[in-house]
């Protein structure tokens, strides 16, 4: 080529001399600086016969231009793929970088018509070599995808070896069992995010980025990242839903009854965590050595392959957001919270760039709405607290449900503690009322949860208003206290509300107790009450006596038959309002009794009257509170 | 909605002045407090005068612009200005609002707000497809605009290329799907055994990602009009007028979404909604006008009627014609045909793709405000 270099060399100089020189007399000029910086420009060489020169490089291009064409044409025509053989592609490639080459070369020189002429030859050489490099492509990224997992290649085997899809043999099975072409295979469920796919052999790949590399080079880029991009879309369109995720618009979402809801919440979270853990990066580091060192291709293909199933599985997540507020869904959506609050720094990594930022941005949108959702939620709790009616009185003063469904919720909800905590900081709390006297270092949290007891507390009290007697509604109150006290001790429920609140509670749960014994059981104590003065004639305290025993006796009788129905649910409050029954009832009938039995008229007669002796009176203490005419609140 | 419903016997809203100035009578011999009705009827008037000068505003556009860019930027601005005053009302009446009878047609309304978002969705995916035509139309714009060098056969034959894939991507999908059925196809194309490969890859195949293949925008502006009558006159009173905001709302919601999935792409369009306002609305002149303006225009299988996608589809017609007609060696007058062709091409679209970003984020912005009053309303 060095003689060839030479003749290009000369029509370099005298194109510059020409271009240059408006006139004869200044080409002159250029044309004798020129000589004298080297012999090889001489005058000779330069002048107008060098233009026989000129054409003899032209020459020199076609005859090369000529070559090249028989070395590419042969393949551009080919039916076989030329990927199919190594050699093959290497000399096909070496014959594309040499053309390139050659119209680079010529390119400046283009205004000489002889010239242009060959690098219309050229380009038309080039861009057909372009079209069999995109079909090259496309064929290997098909060819590639199918190897993986989707035709059982055994050749290909060891690339599908840690993949998370379901071998093909089952989707085979499936397939041959109902023939139905619309089953689509699920995944097997994941618990290992730390891999990643080799979407494509080795070799492919590099076969992809040396074939990626000549389309940019040839300015066919768009082309190349359009086929790339279409193809790997559609086999991240296809692994999605083999995690069995559905694409669904926002009023389908919200159709759905809450149990399919649910079902499709958990197959989401799962979908999204493979997504976003091993599909995608995946995918980007596939786009990465495709496109290596064409960082701005790389970017481009990245987003246009991942946007599609991104959009799909972050509007799932919006639409939940906007769903139902009603409290049992609090736990599947704090889910669907967790789920996408712990995907931030993978959208983070994943979505960075000026294509694909608005879909990190809109990630973190959706997974603030659904913090929104879940403070929705607590408040739809505490509408239904304060909307619950006090129309039916739970028999026998017992726990009542909505003690039982409100502290379960909460000590489930709590368990969530952290999540929560997120979900309602810097949330406005002017709407609770009282905050004045809370602590300023009390997180918004439990003041969100001191609010809802509050709540409850006063909807309890509203409800024990029903009872007609005054101790069944102190004994309901104590009942529902010390469940709401037992639930809240050990538990994060607890540690949010704060051991005074608990200690506050318990004081409550007996004060709660002095007011039941107070109001069921002074008139009984009274009855037993002694008069010190001797006044009466020995008749009359022998009358009086035994028409004390004998109120005692029916007030005992009524108190036991009417206090044996209500019911204490907790066995050791049970326990404690007996002992102190028989603290202050067994002394005083004690000592009632002794008096009975000395007074002289009824002596030997006494135990005539006498209908309890004291261990009766216990074991009619012991049948208190059993609930015999119910069964409300039979489990803790 | 049935045309039935505003041209019986009875118009129940032809005495609609009359009962708002009853309604206002009634209030001042009621319990409500004088000055509350006032400022509610301020309101309820403020909001029909701006909905009417609003639309009035987008009525008077010439034939050029209507359904430019421009123009469906400023048709969301209205839609999300009116959106706020109606919500402003919404809050400022709490009580009435979820209370018997207003709380049914504000469930319907927050029910057609749903079905709002989804169609928010799938313009964004359109818009998402129009990007995809730009890709391809760049493609031809680099392969004929080379600047300097003479236009080579290859080229041309790139840009015929181009062309091509891009008439596929504006045909409608299942039209696509039986003239080439397996382009572009990764899965499959090489394993005609496993036919159900395909089916998968064409099944799961849609024009949108965030609604489903069934899903249809012709179907969810069915539903949405479904059931929109104007209040009757008793219903007025029995709302102290909240009716009235109610339905303007609900009407101007459907003639924005309405007129959103007539000018761009959207999974399954259909535009044969019935749309009749009572003239006694201020609003109803220009509402009815622009519908029918837009109405004439729709042809069978448009794309959508974008003022600047009807710009490039007629730019890529002739320059399709050119590409497909010339012969090489190019004559002196065919070069500078083509120059020119393609000059306006580049023009229209750098006019497409500088629209789309301002666009999407409005769509994307009325997307989130519905979202929000949604949020509001559970």
């Amino acid at each position: 080529m060095s003689e060839n270099g030479e003749e290009k060399l000369l029509a370099v100089a005298r194109h510059i001399a020409k271009t240059l020189g408006h006139n004869n007399t200044m080409s002159d000029d250029i044309f004798q600086i020129l000589s004298n910086f080297d012999g090889r420009f001489s005058r000779e060489n330069l002048s107008e016969k060098g233009a026989e020169a000129d054409s003899r490089a032209c020459a020199a291009l076609d005859h090369s231009l000529k070559t090249l064409d028989r070395r590419i044409s042969n393949y551009v025509s080919s039916d076989r793929p030329i990927w199919a053989d190594a050699a093959d592609s290497a000399a096909f490639l070496d014959a594309v970088d040499e053309l390139v080459a050659a119209v680079a070369e010529w390119n400046h020189l283009a205004s000489d018509k002889a010239v242009a002429a060959c690098l219309v030859r050229a380009e038309d050489m080039l861009q057909h070599a372009m079209f069999r490099l995109e079909d090259e492509f496309r064929s290997l990224m098909e060819r590639g995808g199918e190897s993986f997992g989707l035709t059982r290649d055994p050749r290909h085997g060891e690339s599908a070896e840690n993949l998370p899809f379901d071998s093909e043999d089952d989707d085979d099975d499936e397939e041959a069992r109902n023939g139905d072409d619309e089953q689509i295979p699920v995944a097997l469920p994941v618990t290992d995010f730390d891999i990643i796919i080799d979407a494509l052999p080795a070799g492919t790949i590099n076969d992809l980025h040396e074939i990626a590399k000549r389309m940019v080079a040839g300015g066919f880029g768009k082309e190349c990242s359009h086929v790339y991009s279409s193809c790997r879309r559609e086999f991240l369109e296809e692994s999605i839903s083999r995690l069995g995720l559905q694409k669904l618009s926002i009023e389908e979402v919200h159709k759905m009854t809450w149990p399919d809801l649910e079902d499709e919440i958990e197959k989401w979270i799962k979908a999204s965590n493979v997504a976003l853990k091993i599909l995608f990066p995946s995918e980007r580091r596939l786009c990465d050595r495709v496109f290596f060192g064409f960082a701005s291709a790389a970017d481009f293909s990245f987003m246009e392959v991942c946007r599609g199933s991104a959009i799909q599985l972050l509007n799932f997540a919006d639409a939940v957001a906007i769903g139902s507020r009603s409290p049992e869904r609090l736990f599947r959506i704090l889910d669907v919270f967790e789920t996408l609050r712990d995907l931030i720094p993978e959208f983070d990594a994943l979505f960075s760039d000026q294509f694909s930022v608005s879909l990190r941005n809109e990630a973190v949108t959706i997974w603030k709405r659904l913090g929104e959702a879940i403070r929705g939620i607590f408040m739809e709790l505490e509408n239904l607290i304060r909307r619950d009616p006090a129309k039916m009185a739970v028999p026998g003063g017992g726990l009542h449900p909505i003690t039982r469904y409100v502290m379960n919720y909460l000590r489930a909800a709590c368990r969530s503690r952290q999540s929560l905590e997120q979900v309602f900081e810097d949330y406005g709390l002017k709407d609770y009322p009282k905050l004045d006297d809370r602590l300023p270092n009390s997180s918004s949290l439990s003041v969100q949860m001191d609010w809802i007891m509050e709540l409850l507390e006063s909807n309890l009290e509203a409800k024990s208003k029903i009872y007609k007697d005054p101790a069944l509604c102190y004994v309901f109150l104590m009942n529902n206290g010390r469940y709401i006290v037992q639930k809240t001790k050990d538990s994060e429920l607890g540690t949010l509300l704060g051991d005074d609140w608990i200690r506050k509670h318990a004081a409550k749960v007996r004060q709660f107790h002095v007011h039941y014994q107070r109001s069921s059981w002074n008139k009984v104590l009274g009855i037993l009450k002694l008069d010190s003065n001797g006044s009466l004639p020995p008749n009359g305290l022998a009358k009086a006596m035994k028409e004390k025993l004998k109120s005692f006796n029916a007030a005992f009788e009524e108190i036991c038959r009417d206090q044996s129905s209500w019911f204490v649910f907790d066995e050791q409050l049970r326990e404690e309002i007996r002992i102190s029954l028989e603290k202050i009832l067994l002394p005083a009938y004690g000592n009632f009794i002794a008096r009975f039995q000395g007074v002289p008229e009824l002596g030997k007669h006494a135990d005539k009257y006498i209908k309890f002796g004291t261990e009766d009176i216990q074991s009619r203490l012991n049948d208190l509170f059993q609930g015999s005419s119910g069964s409300t609140g039979s489990r803790k | 909605m049935s045309s039935s419903d505003n041209h019986g016997p009875f118009s129940p809203i032809s005495s609609f002045g009359r009962s708002m100035s009853r309604l206002r009578k009634e209030k001042v011999h009621s319990l409500e407090s004088n000055h509350k009705s006032t400022t509610r009827d301020l309101e309820l008037e403020s909001f029909q005068k701006q909905v009417t000068v609003r639309f009035e505003d987008l009525s008077r556009v010439s034939d050029d612009e209507l359904l430019s860019v421009d123009w469906m930027r400023k048709l969301l601005d209205a839609f999300i200005c009116c959106h706020e005053e109606f919500r402003a009302i919404l809050l400022n009446n709490k009580e009435q609002v979820s209370n018997s009878p207003l709380d049914r047609s504000i469930s319907e309304f927050f029910e057609r707000l749903v079905k709002a978002l989804d169609i928010c969705n799938a313009s964004s995916d359109g818009i998402e497809k129009i990007r995809v035509w730009l890709k391809h139309l760049d493609i031809v714009l680099c392969a004929l605009s080379s600047n300097q060098r003479a236009l080579s056969e290859g080229q041309v034959l790139r840009a015929r290329k181009a062309l091509m894939d891009l008439a596929l991507t504006m045909l409608d999908e299942k039209d696509c799907k039986s003239v080439f059925p397996q382009r572009n196809r990764s899965f499959g194309r090489h394993n005609t055994s496993k036919d159900h490969r395909r089916h998968f890859a064409k099944h799961s195949r849609s024009h949108s990602w965030s609604v489903s293949r069934p899903w249809s925008a012709a179907k969810q502006l069915h539903s949405i009009a479904n059931n929109l009558a104007p209040p009757r006159e008793s219903e007025i009173v029995a709302t102290s007028g909240l009716a009235i905001p109610i339905y303007t709302m609900n009407s101007v919601l459907l003639f924005v979404l309405w007129t959103l999935v007539a000018a761009i792409p959207c999974q399954d369009r259909g535009l044969n909604i019935q749309l009749s306002v009572p003239k006694q609305f201020s609003w109803s002149t220009p509402v009815t006008l622009l519908h029918e303006r837009i109405k004439k225009r729709e042809r069978r299988s448009s794309n959508g009627l974008l003022k600047e996608i009807n710009e490039v589809e007629s730019c890529v017609r002739h320059v399709t014609d050119l590409v497909d007609t010339v012969q090489f060696p190019l004559t002196d007058e065919q070069k500078v045909e083509v120059e020119q062709k393609v000059k306006e091409l580049s023009l229209v679209f750098g006019a497409l793709r500088d629209g789309l970003n301002p666009l999407e984020r409005q769509v994307r912005e009325v997307f989130h405000k519905i979202m929000s009053c949604r949020a509001e309303g559970l």
